[in-house]
């Protein structure tokens, strides 16, 4: 048998296997999912809609930026510092695939728990 | 403090469910529906006494007038302010209603969400500009019609109108807001302004008559937008 045919007698992998850690964290998820409805969110709006502190926020914004999928820039408005995030391309594509595998994840879950 | 403090993953029905919310919030606080609204309501209402000083009706002969298939008559009526105030006036709303956004947005710590919406409404007023400028030159080198226009004629004139403009731009606003009740709104606002009040008037009854016919129309265009305005600002001040 072909490395080809066992790849077709396997069985679909479970959509859990897909999920990304990165954007999968409810945090992180929530900034993706924020920044992706405002185009581009200032740091102190998602501090408050996400009620985190500041160094809270700043840690999973760090690790949202690391992977590519978020940019931050900072500058200042009057003496006031303000820092804009931004999604990425990378970023738009993630959250589009972490909602899908949600949605994948939940109809597995259903057809799973249907009786008969 | 590290970055997984808060729980990683969870129930994906709570996941997404936190998603929808997050994203209706931040469409909530984008929007500057109201605010929009209120802005045309004071171009419309505006435009009430300078349409009404600039109006030229031809009705000095019954060889003027023209006999609906209905037996009513009617004259030529030029609204000669119509070219000098609205396309000036809606530009300008148009841009202050950009400002706001952009203002606003920038307040609230959001990107902004309308501008394709002003830019719409801009280039509507353009159309509008156009097509009034088309019509005046068809009219100078071509005899006055002395036939009643074909209902599809007077829909797509009322259409290219300022105040379908503005019914036509608010539809894209409400596409970008996601905005299903200014949707509604902004139907029932075209349906007034498509099919508008008849006008009982007779040529024989002089300006003041014209006029007469005229005023209901305006003023429920603008009543119609004001009491959008305030709706809206009511239900957004429920909302926070």
């Amino acid at each position: 048998m072909t490395a080809e045919a066992d790849a077709l007698d396997a069985p679909d992998p479970h959509p859990v296997t897909g999920l990304d850690d990165v954007v999968h964290q409810r945090v992180r998820l929530g900034i993706l999912t924020i920044t992706h409805e405002a185009r581009r969110v200032e740091f102190g709006y998602l501090r408050t809609r996400l009620e985190l502190t500041a160094g809270n926020l700043s840690q999973h914004v760090a690790v949202l930026e690391t992977a590519g999928l978020v940019e931050v820039e900072k500058g200042y408005e009057g003496r006031r510092g303000r820092t804009w995030i931004t999604l990425t391309a990378a970023g738009s594509t993630a959250l589009a695939e972490e909602i899908g595998r949600l949605k994948l994840l939940i109809a597995r879950v259903e057809t799973t728990d249907a009786p008969g | 403090m590290t970055t997984d403090a808060v729980p990683a993953g969870g129930d994906p029905r709570r996941l997404l469910s936190d998603v929808r919310a997050l994203a209706h919030r931040v469409r909530l606080d984008q929007r500057i529906t109201w605010v929009a609204l209120l802005v045309l309501a004071v171009v419309t209402f505006v435009a009430i006494p300078i349409d009404a000083y600039s109006l030229h009706a031809d009705c000095g002969s019954a060889a003027d007038w023209i006999t609906q298939p209905d037996g009513h008559q009617s004259c030529h009526i030029h609204r000669a302010g119509a070219l000098v105030y609205w396309p000036p006036a809606l530009l300008l709303a148009y841009g202050a209603i950009a400002v706001y956004a952009v203002r606003t947005a920038r307040a609230r710590g959001l990107g902004v969400r309308v501008l394709p919406y002003v830019l719409t409404g801009a280039a509507l007023t353009v159309v509008f500009a156009a097509a009034w400028l088309g019509w005046r030159a068809y009219l100078g080198s071509h005899p006055v019609p002395t036939e009643p226009f074909p209902y599809w004629v007077m829909l797509l004139d009322r259409l290219v109108a300022p105040a379908g403009t503005i019914g036509v731009a608010l539809l894209v606003l409400a596409r970008l807001e996601r905005n299903l009740p200014l949707l509604v709104f902004t139907l029932g606002y075209l349906v007034i302004v498509l099919v508008p009040v008849a006008a009982q008037w007779h040529p024989a009854w002089g300006y003041n008559s014209i006029l007469g016919g005229f005023l209901p129309q305006q003023i429920l265009n603008g009543v119609v937008l004001l009491a959008g305005a305030v709706g809206f600002a009511v239900a957004r001040r429920r909302q926070r």
